[in-house]
C-alpha cells in the first residue's frame, strides 16, 4: 500500500483511540488531559526499552500499556471525584513535568529523541502491516469495551454524573470509583497509543507530544459530539484527512483551523455532529431490525 | 547576600506580574463568570502586537503601549460575545464550556503566532523596552534598567487595581456580582454590562502586563503564552479560584520563590516549583489555601 | 395623610416561570404615601410581584405602570434609578462586604448625593453609623435587616418595597423594623410589604391584597383585611 495510505490509516487509528481516552472520562465531566501525558511517558518508556535494552517490542507495548493504567490509576486516587478544572490542571501538569524531565534526559535522546527503532517484524511493509492489523484489532476492542460500557448500568450511572454530580451521588452512584475507572482505562489506552506512534514513525520526539495533541483530541470529541462514542470515529479520520487533502500552505495551519471549527461548533452545534439524539435513533433502528428487545429506555 | 537581593527585586516585579494576570484571570471569572483558559496567550498576542509596533514607528514606546493595550482589549471584546453564547446562565460559572472555548481560542492564537510572526523562534524586544542597561551596581551584581522599571509599573498596577477593586463604584460593582449576582441584580447592578466591562478592565490588565513582562524579559515566544498560563492557573488554583487578595499573596510569593531558585539552583527547575506546589495544593487542598470565591 | 396619586399599578399581570403560572392577571395599585401589603403563603407568588415590579421578570400580559410609565420589560437598573427599589428576603446584603460598601452599593445609581444620604441613614440607623467598617457577615439578623433597608434608602427611592422584613427576626426585633417603616413611611415613603405574618403588617398599613397561588384573592383597607374571618383564620396568629 502507498506510503500516504498507510500514515492517513494509522494516525486516524491512533486518533480514534485518544480521542475515546478523553471522551470517555468527559462522560463524567472530566477532561482528563492527562492521557496525552500518559503517551508520551509509556512512549519513550518503550523506545528506552527497545532500543537501549534490547526488549522485543511486544513486551515494551505490554509495558507501555501497564505504565499508563498505573499512572492513571494512582493520580485517579486522588482526582477520581475532582471537579473538572483540577483534572485539567493536573493533566496540563503531567504534560509539561514529563516534557520538561524527557528533554533532560540523555538516555532518551534529550531534545534529539530517539531514531532508528527497530521494525516491529521482518520488512518495513510487514512492519507497517502488523501495525495497521495490531492498530484496528484495538480500535475494535476498545470500541466493543465503550459500547458495553455505554449500555450498562455504569453507562447510565456516568450520564447521571455527567449532568448532576449531586443528585448522582444520592442516587447511589460511587463517583470516586467511577472517576478512578475511566481514567485509568483511558491512561491505559494512552499508554498503548505513545508506544505505538512511535514505531509508527520509528522514532521518538517530543514534537509528537505536545499540547497541541490535547487540542486535536478535544476537537475530534467536541465536533464529532461528546455525547456518543460514534461522533469520535465519524470526526477523528475527517479532520486528520481535512489536513491532508488541503494544500500543504493551508495545511500547515491546521491547528487554527482546527480551533475555529472548535469554537464555531461550540457556539452554533454545542453538542457536535452526532447528537446522542441521533446516535440513538441510528441505533434503534438498526436493532429494531434484528428484532431484539430494546431493554434501555431513553434516559438521558 | 547581593544575589539574594537581586533575585528577591527580580521575584517581585515576576510577582507581580503573576498577581496582575491572576487579577485579570479572576475578574474574568467572578464577574464575567468564565473561565479564560488563554488569557495568558491574549497577553503574549500583545506583546507580539508590541514588538511590531516598535518596529515600524522606529521604537516609540507610547504607541507601542498603547497597541498592546488596544489589541488586549479588542481580543476579549471580540471573544466576549462568544462565552455570551455558550453560557447557560448568567449567575454560574459554566466551567466546562467556558474553559474548551478558551482552550480552542488559545490553541488560535498560539498558533497564528508560531507562523505569523518570525518562524516562531522567539524574538528580542529593543532597548528602548526592554532596559538592559544596568541601572544599579550592587558588588557584582548588576540591576538592569528594565527590571527596575517592571518592579515600578508592576507595583503601580498592582497598587492601581486593588484601588479600583476595592474603593471605586466599579470596583464595588465587581465585587457585588462576585459575592452573590442574583443580589447584585436585585440592587440594581446591569451583570451583562458590568460583565463586559470586566472584559474592557482585563483588556487593559493585559496590555499592561503584555509591556512588563517584554520590559522584565527581553523575549517574548509562542511558547511564553503556554507556560504563562499554566502558572497563573497555579497562582488561582493556590490560592483558591477567584480569591483576589489570595491571588495577590500567591502571586508575589510564587514571584519570589521562582526567582530565589533561578538565583541559587537553576533556571528550568523554577518552573517546575510553581506546578509542584500546585499539585500538592490540588491533591490535598483542593480548594486553595485562601478559600475558593466563585 | 390622604394618599393621592398612584404610584406603582399593575393591570392584569401574569408571570410565568416556563410552564409555571407565578402571577396571574393581578391587579394591584399602590398610592403615594401609602402602606400596603401583601399577604401570601409561601410560594403565592409575593416575591414574584416584587421581582418583577423591580423589573427583574418581564411579565407575560398586563401592564406595570410607575409613575403612569409603563415599565413592563425595562430593567432593573433603570427602574431603580427611576425610583422603585426593592429590599429582597434574605439577600439584602452582601456578606463579605462592609456596612459602607454595602450603603455605597445602594448608591450605585445615584452618587451625586452619596454622602448626604450617607449621613440620613446613619441618622435613621445609629447602629450603622456605629460598625461602618465591619464587614456585613458580623451583624446580627436585625442590624442586617436595618442595613438592607439603609441600602435602599441609599437611591433615594420614592417606592420602596420590602420582601418578608420579619423573616428569622425575633418578635422584638420586628417590633423595631416595623417602627422604622411606619416612620420612613411618615417621612414620605411609599412602601409596599409582602408578608406572611399578617397581624403586626396589617397594624401598620393602609391597605392590603390577599394573594393565593398567584392571584389576588381579596383585597381592602387594612382594617377590612383583619376583620376578615378568612384572613384571620389563614394568615393570622401564624
Amino acid at each position: 500500500m502507498s506510503l500516504a495510505l498507510y500514515y492517513f490509516l494509522a494516525i486516524t487509528a491512533i486518533y480514534i483511540l485518544m480521542s475515546w481516552g478523553l471522551y470517555l472520562p468527559y462522560r463524567v465531566a472530566h477532561l482528563h488531559f492527562l492521557t496525552v501525558a500518559n503517551m508520551l511517558i509509556s512512549g519513550y518508556l518503550a523506545g528506552f526499552l527497545v532500543q537501549n535494552l534490547g526488549f522485543s517490542f511486544w513486551i515494551a507495548l505490554i509495558l507501555g500499556f501497564a505504565a499508563g493504567g498505573i499512572l492513571g490509576y494512582l493520580i485517579s486516587l486522588f482526582i477520581g471525584d475532582a471537579p473538572t478544572f483540577t483534572v485539567v490542571i493536573v493533566g496540563f501538569t503531567f504534560i509539561y513535568v514529563s516534557r520538561t524531565v524527557v528533554e533532560n534526559l540523555k538516555a532518551v535522546g534529550g531534545t534529539m529523541g530517539m531514531f532508528g527503532l527497530p521494525t516491529v517484524a521482518g520488512t518495513p511493509s510487514t512492519h507497517r502491516t502488523v501495525l495497521l492489523i495490531l492498530l484496528y484489532v484495538l480500535v475494535v476492542v476498545v470500541g466493543f469495551l465503550i459500547y458495553r460500557f455505554e449500555h450498562s448500568r455504569l453507562g447510565r450511572a456516568a450520564s447521571a454524573v455527567f449532568v448532576d454530580k449531586d443528585l448522582a451521588t444520592s442516587l447511589g452512584v460511587d463517583i470516586k470509583r467511577m472517576g478512578r475507572l475511566v481514567q485509568t482505562f483511558s491512561s491505559l489506552i494512552a499508554g498503548g497509543c505513545g508506544v505505538l506512534y512511535g514505531f509508527i514513525y520509528r522514532s521518538y520526539h517530543l514534537d509528537f507530544f505536545t499540547f497541541h495533541l490535547v487540542g486535536i483530541f478535544m476537537t475530534v470529541i467536541f465536533v464529532g459530539g461528546y455525547a456518543t462514542m460514534w461522533g469520535t470515529v465519524i470526526a477523528a479520520p475527517a479532520l486528520y484527512g481535512l489536513t491532508l487533502i488541503l494544500p500543504t500552505e493551508v495545511a500547515s495551519w491546521r491547528i487554527v483551523i482546527y480551533g475555529a471549527i472548535l469554537i464555531a461548533v461550540l457556539v452554533l452545534k454545542p453538542e457536535g455532529f452526532i447528537t446522542r439524539r441521533l446516535a440513538y435513533r441510528v441505533e434503534n433502528a438498526l436493532t429494531r431490525k434484528r428484532k431484539r428487545h430494546i431493554t434501555d429506555p431513553k434516559g438521558d | 547576600m547581593q544575589v539574594f537581593i537581586a533575585q528577591v527585586i527580580n521575584g517581585l516585579s515576576l510577582g507581580s506580574i503573576y498577581v496582575l494576570l491572576a487579577t485579570g484571570f479572576n475578574l474574568l471569572l467572578i464577574v464575567a463568570m468564565i473561565i479564560h483558559f488563554a488569557y495568558p496567550q491574549v497577553v503574549v498576542f500583545s506583546m507580539y502586537i508590541a514588538w511590531v509596533v516598535l518596529r515600524y514607528t522606529n521604537d516609540n514606546v507610547v504607541l507601542a503601549v498603547l497597541a498592546a493595550i488596544g489589541s488586549s482589549i479588542l481580543l476579549n471584546l471580540v471573544s466576549a460575545p462568544l462565552f455570551q453564547k455558550i453560557m447557560k446562565n448568567r449567575e454560574e460559572v459554566d466551567i466546562n464550556t467556558t474553559m474548551v472555548l478558551s482552550l480552542g481560542i488559545g490553541m488560535i492564537i498560539t498558533d497564528i503566532l508560531s507562523h505569523g510572526f518570525n518562524k516562531g523562534l522567539p524574538i528580542a524586544f529593543p532597548e528602548a523596552l526592554a532596559g538592559t542597561r544596568p541601572l544599579l551596581r550592587v558588588g557584582l551584581i548588576s540591576i538592569l534598567s528594565g527590571q527596575v522599571s517592571s518592579l515600578l509599573v508592576g507595583v503601580v498596577a498592582v497598587s492601581g487595581i486593588f484601588l479600583l477593586l476595592y474603593k471605586t463604584r466599579a470596583g464595588r460593582a465587581f465585587r457585588a456580582i462576585a459575592e452573590d449576582p442574583a443580589g447584585a441584580r436585585l440592587v440594581g447592578i446591569p451583570i451583562v454590562r458590568t460583565g463586559l466591562e470586566s472584559y474592557a478592565l482585563s483588556g487593559i490588565l493585559g496590555g499592561l502586563i503584555a509591556v512588563l513582562l517584554a520590559m522584565l524579559l527581553g523575549y517574548t515566544s509562542p511558547g511564553l503564552g503556554e507556560l504563562v498560563a499554566h502558572k497563573v492557573l497555579a497562582v488561582s488554583i493556590i490560592a483558591g479560584l477567584g480569591n483576589l487578595v489570595g491571588g495577590l499573596v500567591v502571586g508575589l510569593a510564587l514571584g519570589i520563590l521562582e526567582a530565589l531558585v533561578q538565583g541559587y539552583i537553576s533556571g528550568s527547575w523554577s518552573n517546575a516549583i510553581a506546578f509542584v506546589v500546585m499539585l500538592v495544593v490540588m491533591l490535598f487542598r483542593p480548594r486553595g489555601l485562601f478559600g475558593i470565591k466563585l | 395623610m390622604a394618599p393621592s396619586e398612584t404610584l406603582l399599578s399593575l393591570e392584569k399581570v401574569s408571570v410565568a416561570y416556563g410552564h409555571i403560572n407565578a402571577l396571574r392577571e393581578v391587579d394591584l395599585e399602590v398610592r403615594r404615601g401609602e402602606i400596603v401589603v401583601l399577604i401570601g403563603a409561601n410560594g403565592a407568588g409575593k416575591t414574584t410581584l416584587l421581582e418583577t415590579s423591580l423589573g427583574i421578570n418581564t411579565p407575560l400580559a398586563g401592564v406595570i405602570r410607575f409613575k403612569d410609565k409603563p415599565i413592563g420589560g425595562v430593567p432593573a437598573d433603570r427602574n431603580v434609578r427611576s425610583g422603585i427599589c426593592l429590599v429582597p428576603e434574605g439577600r439584602g446584603v452582601f456578606a463579605s462586604m462592609s456596612v459602607l460598601d454595602n450603603l455605597l452599593l445602594g448608591a450605585h445609581h445615584n452618587m451625586h448625593n452619596v454622602q448626604k444620604n450617607l449621613r440620613r441613614v446613619y441618622e435613621w440607623f445609629p447602629r450603622l453609623a456605629e460598625r461602618k467598617h465591619q464587614i456585613a457577615r458580623t451583624l446580627s439578623g436585625g442590624e442586617r435587616q436595618m442595613l438592607a433597608i439603609g441600602r435602599a434608602l441609599m437611591s433615594a427611592p420614592e417606592l420602596i418595597m420590602v420582601d418578608e422584613p420579619s423573616l428569622g427576626l425575633a418578635p422584638i426585633v420586628v417590633n423595631d423594623i416595623f417602627e422604622i417603616l411606619v416612620h420612613l413611611n411618615q417621612e414620605g415613603y411609599t412602601i409596599l410589604l409582602s408578608e406572611q405574618n399578617a397581624y403586626k403588617s396589617l397594624k401598620c398599613a393602609h391597605r392590603g391584597y390577599v394573594l393565593e397561588t398567584g392571584r389576588v384573592s381579596l383585597s381592602g383597607t387594612a382594617e377590612e383585611l383583619l376583620n376578615d374571618p378568612g384572613v384571620r383564620a389563614a394568615y393570622i396568629g401564624a
